[in-house]
């Protein structure tokens, strides 16, 4: 981890351009980064304080956005959507994500070909699950009624019902995605020595306070990182739910991402489409700050 | 039950035997409940993708059927034909290759260049340029939707490829591994060539590139998985087949027919088309799950 001091490389390069060097390799980046990256989101910033329609140019407004969307009673329906699928997708991805890891990392028969296959959804694109989900889910034709109806269950309207399609939509997410937050639980269990746990083991450990007093802890770090992507991610939902619901039925499932989409790209109101971008933006960082009070990366003790 | 008497911790002191044959009974049981739940994670994980591709090969009329067969009754490949005949899957596909092809191998360079100045160079504004840099992994990718469709609305560069790949190489996640990946590596070798007169071009080229081969493949795969399967902003910024990549095809095409909306859903070319949209990717991955899944951990363990 060590970085050479600058003088190190100005005694070395000849000629007087050496101070050159660095920007020279940063140039390219830094280019398409302030293009496309930092400068939008600079450029949205400013973009919610206007109202414009594409055509002509934009007129700035003030707050008058933001205010005309805590009047905007479709506003707060896809914030409580949006709250409504992080609760029903976050927490199962991660419980079940760490579950699936702790699974795999024992010393199982067939354990390499069963986390390849587990994560393999994930290598899917989401227009095709959310395709294949509407199959698995039609309401009279689809696998899920079969099998649940095996059982006296059902059936269910999946998509076709104001109370089932989030859940339903929740449920593909966490068979696409559970993937993932194995894997980076699975590297992080790989990280713990070994020692650790089977010291605690020779102390009289059983499995259940191994997991809780050795792993858990140690795995703290990991955790922090699966949490915090989980609700970046989860938050920002869109594919799916464009793909299934479109935001339907009625508005049952209109997102945060999704509301966004239809006031910009099919109302075209640019500036209005910018101000939900920031509120989102908001209350996702209020939620990480939210995390870190929780749940703080490094063990405090 | 077995697991509840597990918590208790066993005497410390005697009855040795039988504490060493309790846990041997423990283990065996939880190993048995293991494979089941190993079990259960496979089916549970593959049945969708085997429906998916049982459900492709069946003529349309025995698709809807009130039992459900996985071995279908009559094979077909009409769904195939179907989609390939009537869509432009195929200009889809390659749309989708060049996209991820071009901007993975822009990213790949221009990450690795950036990174390897932001760890191995101290310069004037070297702390601002990257931290401007990494504030941006914490906002949203879609704050830049509405401003890059201004931006390319006025450059007439809506509809096009470029559209789709010069946002794409903007990526922060690639700079912030690759700057990781340099901070680890001991600097002598590159030191050693310096003194022997190499200039910072050809270190870089000669040594540093060779060097961060694992580091760029998973930077590579990152990138083009995120490519591949973009979605929100092609559909923003596409409109017609010319650019069209395969996510936003196949879910303005495809997606209505198999949707709940409107009359009789029809699944057998919207099926037919997600296993060629799948297989390739599903390929792929298998081959080159190392780099996928290197990919992944660093981002998450060291992001």
């Amino acid at each position: 981890m060590k970085i050479l001091p600058a003088s190190v490389h100005r005694q070395h390069s000849r000629g007087g351009s050496a101070w050159v060097t660095p920007y020279f390799f940063l140039l390219p980046y830094l280019l398409v980064f302030v293009l496309f990256r930092f400068g939008p989101v600079v450029g949205g910033f400013a973009t919610s304080f206007t109202s414009w329609s594409i055509v002509g140019a934009p007129r700035f407004v003030g707050l008058a956005n933001y205010q005309a969307l805590v009047r905007d009673p479709l506003f707060y329906v896809s914030v409580r959507n949006t709250f409504y699928f992080l609760v029903l997708t976050a927490p199962t991805l991660i419980v079940l994500g760490f579950v699936l890891a702790l699974l795999l990392n024992r010393p199982l028969a067939g354990r390499g070909v069963a986390r390849v296959l587990v994560f393999a959804p994930y290598a899917m694109m989401s227009a095709v699950v959310g395709i294949l989900w509407n199959w698995i889910l039609d309401s009279n034709f689809g696998l899920l009624n079969y099998y649940l109806g095996m059982l006296h269950l059902g059936p269910v309207p999946w998509l076709s019902s104001e109370a089932a399609a989030m859940p339903a939509i929740a449920m593909t997410t966490v068979w696409w995605t559970v993937g993932y937050n194995m894997v980076i639980f699975l590297a992080g269990l790989q990280d713990i020595p070994p020692q650790l746990e089977e010291s605690a083991r020779i102390d009289g450990a059983g499995p259940w306070q191994v997991l809780w007093q050795v792993t858990v802890p140690l795995l703290r770090p990991t955790t922090f990182v699966v949490v915090m992507l989980t609700i970046i991610n989860t938050f920002q939902v869109f594919d799916q739910v464009y793909v299934m619901t479109g935001g339907g039925p009625g508005t049952a499932t209109l997102t945060l991402v999704q509301y966004l989409f239809f006031q910009a790209f099919q109302t075209f109101k640019l500036g209005y489409g910018s101000a939900i971008a920031y509120v989102t933006f908001a209350l996702l960082l209020a939620l990480s700050w939210l995390q870190r009070l929780l749940l703080p990366s490094e063990v405090s003790s | 039950m077995n697991l509840r008497r597990l918590a208790v911790p066993a005497p410390v002191s005697a009855a040795g035997f039988r504490r060493r044959v309790g846990r041997a009974l423990q283990r065996r049981g939880l190993l048995g409940l293991s494979y089941a739940a190993e079990a259960v994670a496979v089916v549970v994980a593959l049945a969708p993708i085997v429906w998916m591709v049982s459900t492709s090969l069946k003529p349309e009329g025995q698709i809807l059927s009130s039992v459900p067969h996985w071995i279908p009754q009559t094979f077909t490949l009409e769904n195939f034909q179907h989609v390939l005949a009537k869509y432009a899957f195929v200009r889809w596909t390659v749309n989708s290759v060049v996209v991820a092809v071009v901007a993975t191998a822009i990213v790949v360079v221009i990450d690795a260049m950036a990174g390897y100045a932001l760890a191995r160079f101290t310069f004037p504004g070297r702390g601002l340029i990257y931290d401007t840099i990494i504030s941006m992994l914490l906002v949203p990718i879609q704050v830049t939707v509405i401003p890059l469709f201004v931006i390319f609305a006025q450059w007439h560069m809506l509809d096009s490829l470029q559209a789709l790949i010069l946002p794409t190489t903007a990526n922060v996640t690639g700079v912030f591994l690759m700057r990781q990946f340099f901070l680890g590596i001991p600097g002598e070798l590159e030191e050693a060539a310096r003194i022997d007169g190499a200039s910072d071009l050809q270190v870089f080229s000669w040594i540093v590139v060779p060097l961060s081969r694992p580091a760029m493949a998973a930077v590579a795969a990152l990138t083009f998985v995120s490519s591949w399967n973009n979605f929100l902003w092609p559909l923003i910024a596409i409109s017609s087949d010319r650019a069209r990549t395969l996510p936003v095809g196949i879910a303005q095409y495809m997606g209505a027919q198999a949707g709940t909306s409107g009359s009789a859903p029809a699944f057998g070319a919207p099926l037919a088309s997600a296993v060629m949209a799948t297989a390739p990717a599903l390929l792929a991955f298998f081959l080159l799950q190392r780099y996928f899944t290197q990919g992944i951990t660093m981002t998450g363990i060291k992001g």
